[in-house]
């Protein structure tokens, strides 16, 4: 099974998966399908966790394999679908520049993670690949942030860039001590629904969730 | 140290179940009596030795210090709320049930800012910086069914801490990278243990570390240009918790940084942390002093100006030596003095007259001889005058530079400095003197709150006089002691 790992370089198989859903983040129209490619995301980087455990034998990382699934594979999704729903948008993206100019830039910011990192001080125990990935997916959520309209995307990129994040913290350092792994995630978790409840007020108080309107405040 | 981290949860707690709303303002005063009353011995022991428990808690001279602050700024503020909250209440701003939530919040808050102070671990200190963050968002945001602008401005300030924090994680991470390379086993977290192997950490990773903690960090410390928050969140805020934020919250964001400071600087040389730390220290009071120039609007001003007294404070920590630092930490007391007071001071103008712009306010100090002499002798301290305490610091930070021999950074410094004299005593000039046409709401000012109100911006502005003038000797050997935390023993 390990051997079958390896030959078939199913880490770099999982990771590959991990910038494209954040890639196709920048092609998508509806809110649904950005919080969808959140969601296999999320999998994607618990299922990554769960390969490396399996390939060293942690204990501890099988159990940050699974929190990571409950809580950014599941609860968080749920929770984001409810608050699209809720807050009765267009279901539209909008963003500023067009879905092929921002998937180019994407392509673009991937390009120069690798080129900037190509012979990098990082040599990652378990892929050579894992770091430009996550470093990649951090710009992407990023760039995401700022180039859309809608309060929920600014939070969907948020999260890609926590993704990335933890993408690399791992691939630093095969994972963090549990404790912390787990402070981390719930301060986030408390961050996101903060943030959820205030997208549902903005919506109330302009009548709109277009952070356009979010312009009182200047200078 | 345990207790002094639960008696803030407790009270939170006991205040968000309390029904009177009287009783829980007193409930939380009370609360955080208790809390300085308990922090006395540990604290005291602290700044002569470093105390270390349960593995991930630690306490030295540097966290103490700022434990203090964040203690007496609770204790300031928490009086202060009574009579405000009463007000807001009494005018409609905010409900019953939005009091028990603004004392519980409040007192999670401080819970969330002392945790920050006695972490040994970096990764925990991160998660207490990112709950401050979540913590004070939610207080910004609170009432906000009458004030739009209040979502506003904690949308933004979530969003922009948020991210700027996740690189301050990534930092951490790659500082646990580090060690790994050092202890050839498992990597280490703990900063007191960090700080044993400093000098053996890789120099390159290393100085990628200090440039995501320095983004990172310096988003929430107020850093320009990473500052476009802090306005909007501290104008927006009820005026405690400004007060709070202002005061103390971006100094606990600055500990970060200098947390990180005593680890990176053995390996990297103090060359490329201190240019960095002055480049963003000028960057910040230059483009505040611009906007202070131009702000009509007094809590956007007092905002601007925080941005400028932490562009002091990383510059002196930026010019480096036993000195610099010295006079970086009594800045770091001063501002978190005098600003809460100038925040408490504008909290009431603006609830006697509605407004928080410069040019429908006049006449304060005719029409409010108290309040408007406070005002005034706390302008005078934040514009950096004699004989006030923030003129000392300055003053301190300016001749270590000097002695370095930074003139373009010194030179730049006086200049900017001037400007926002001018600046702070133009605008608040304009709010103090002239005759009063518009009518005052008429602050309802009996009741026990008003008088303690009124008893604890007294002493602040009492403190900032006597800084300004004498250091007494348990807070000059309180900063040594911080210094020493951050330099290693040996100085002084």
């Amino acid at each position: 099974m390990k051997n079958w790992i390896e030959v078939f370089s199913i880490v770099d198989f999982v990771s590959v998966g991990i910038l494209l859903t954040a890639v196709a983040l920048n092609g998508m129209r509806r809110l649904e399908s950005s919080v969808k490619a959140y969601a296999v995301n999320s999998w994607l980087l618990s299922a990554l966790i769960g390969i490396v455990a399996f390939m060293i034998g942690e204990f501890h990382l099988y159990a940050a394999s699974l929190v990571t699934f409950i809580s950014k594979g599941v609860v968080i999704p749920i929770f984001l679908r409810k608050i699209v729903r809720e807050m009765k948008v267009t279901h539209e993206v909008e963003p500023y520049i067009s879905n092929a100019l921002s998937l180019t830039i994407s392509g673009l910011l991937v390009a120069i993670v690798y080129a900037s990192l190509k012979e990098g001080i990082f040599i990652t125990g378990f892929s050579r690949n894992v770091l430009q990935i996550s470093l990649a997916v951090i710009l992407i959520g990023l760039f995401t942030m700022i180039t859309r309209r809608k309060a929920i995307t600014q939070v969907i990129g948020l999260l890609f860039m926590e993704n990335g994040l933890f993408l690399a913290g791992f691939s630093l350092t095969y994972g963090m001590p549990m404790i912390i792994e787990l402070g981390v995630l719930f301060d986030m978790l408390m961050g996101i629904i903060i943030l959820g409840i205030f997208a549902v007020q903005i919506k109330r108080a302009f009548a709109s969730s277009d952070l356009d309107k979010l312009t009182i405040l200047k200078g | 140290m345990i207790t002094i981290l639960l008696i803030p949860v407790v009270t939170a707690i006991i205040c968000y179940l309390l029904k009177g709303h009287r009783l829980t303002g007193y409930v939380s005063m009370a609360g955080s009596l208790l809390l300085a009353l308990a922090s006395i011995p540990v604290i005291r022991d602290a700044f002569s030795s470093g105390i270390s428990e349960a593995g991930l808690l630690y306490m030295d001279g540097l966290s103490a210090y700022i434990m203090s602050l964040v203690i007496f700024l609770g204790i300031a503020s928490a009086i202060y709320s009574i009579h405000y909250i009463d007000h807001e209440l009494h005018v409609g701003l905010i409900d019953k049930d939005g009091i028990r939530r603004y004392y519980g919040l409040f007192h999670l808050f401080v819970f969330t800012m002392l945790l920050v102070t006695v972490s040994n671990n970096l990764a925990l200190m991160w998660i207490a910086i990112e709950a401050t963050t979540i913590v004070s968002a939610v207080l910004i945001g609170l009432g906000y069914t009458k004030r739009p602008m209040a979502i506003e401005a904690a949308w933004k300030y979530i969003i922009l801490c948020t991210v700027g924090i996740t690189f301050a994680l990534l930092g951490t991470f790659i500082t646990y990278y580090a060690s790994i390379s050092v202890r050839g086993t498992e990597g280490i977290l703990n900063w007191t243990e960090l700080r044993k192997v400093a000098p053996g950490l890789n120099p390159s990773t290393m100085k990628l570390v200090f440039i995501f903690v320095l983004v990172g960090y310096g988003t929430k410390a107020g850093l320009a240009p990473l500052h476009n928050w802090l306005p909007d969140a501290h104008s927006e805020a009820p005026s405690p918790i400004s007060a709070l934020l202002s005061g103390i919250l971006l100094n606990t964001a600055f500990y970060g940084i200098m947390r990180f400071l005593s680890i990176v600087e053995p390996s990297t040389g103090s060359l490329f942390t201190g240019n960095l730390l002055i480049l963003f220290g000028l960057i910040s009071m230059g483009i505040s002093s611009v906007f202070i120039l131009v702000q009509e609007n007094y809590k956007r001003l007092l905002a601007y100006s925080s941005i400028e007294h932490m562009g002091i404070i990383s510059l002196g920590t930026g010019i480096g030596g036993p000195f610099a630092l010295y006079g970086a930490l009594l800045h770091i007391l001063n501002h978190s003095i005098a600003k809460p007071l100038m925040f408490f001071a504008s909290g009431m103008i603006q609830a006697h007259y509605g407004s928080t712009r410069i040019d429908r306010v006049k006449g304060v100090l005719s029409r409010l001889p108290f309040l408007g002499t406070l005002t005034f002798l706390g302008a005078l301290s934040l514009a950096g005058s004699p004989p006030f305490n923030i003129f000392i610091s300055e003053f301190t930070i300016l001749k270590a530079g000097a002695d370095k021999g930074l003139w373009p950074v010194v030179g730049a410094f006086l200049v900017f400095v001037v400007v926002v004299f001018y600046g702070i005593l133009s605008g608040f000039s304009r709010i103090l003197f002239g005759n009063s046409e518009t009518e005052t709401q008429g602050l309802r000012i009996e009741g026990s709150g008003a008088v303690l109100q009124r008893i604890v911006m007294f002493v602040m502005a009492a403190v900032v006089l006597i800084l300004g003038i004498w250091i007494p000797d348990f807070i000059d050997s309180a900063i040594w002691s911080g210094v020493r935390s951050i330099l290693g023993e040996g100085v002084r």
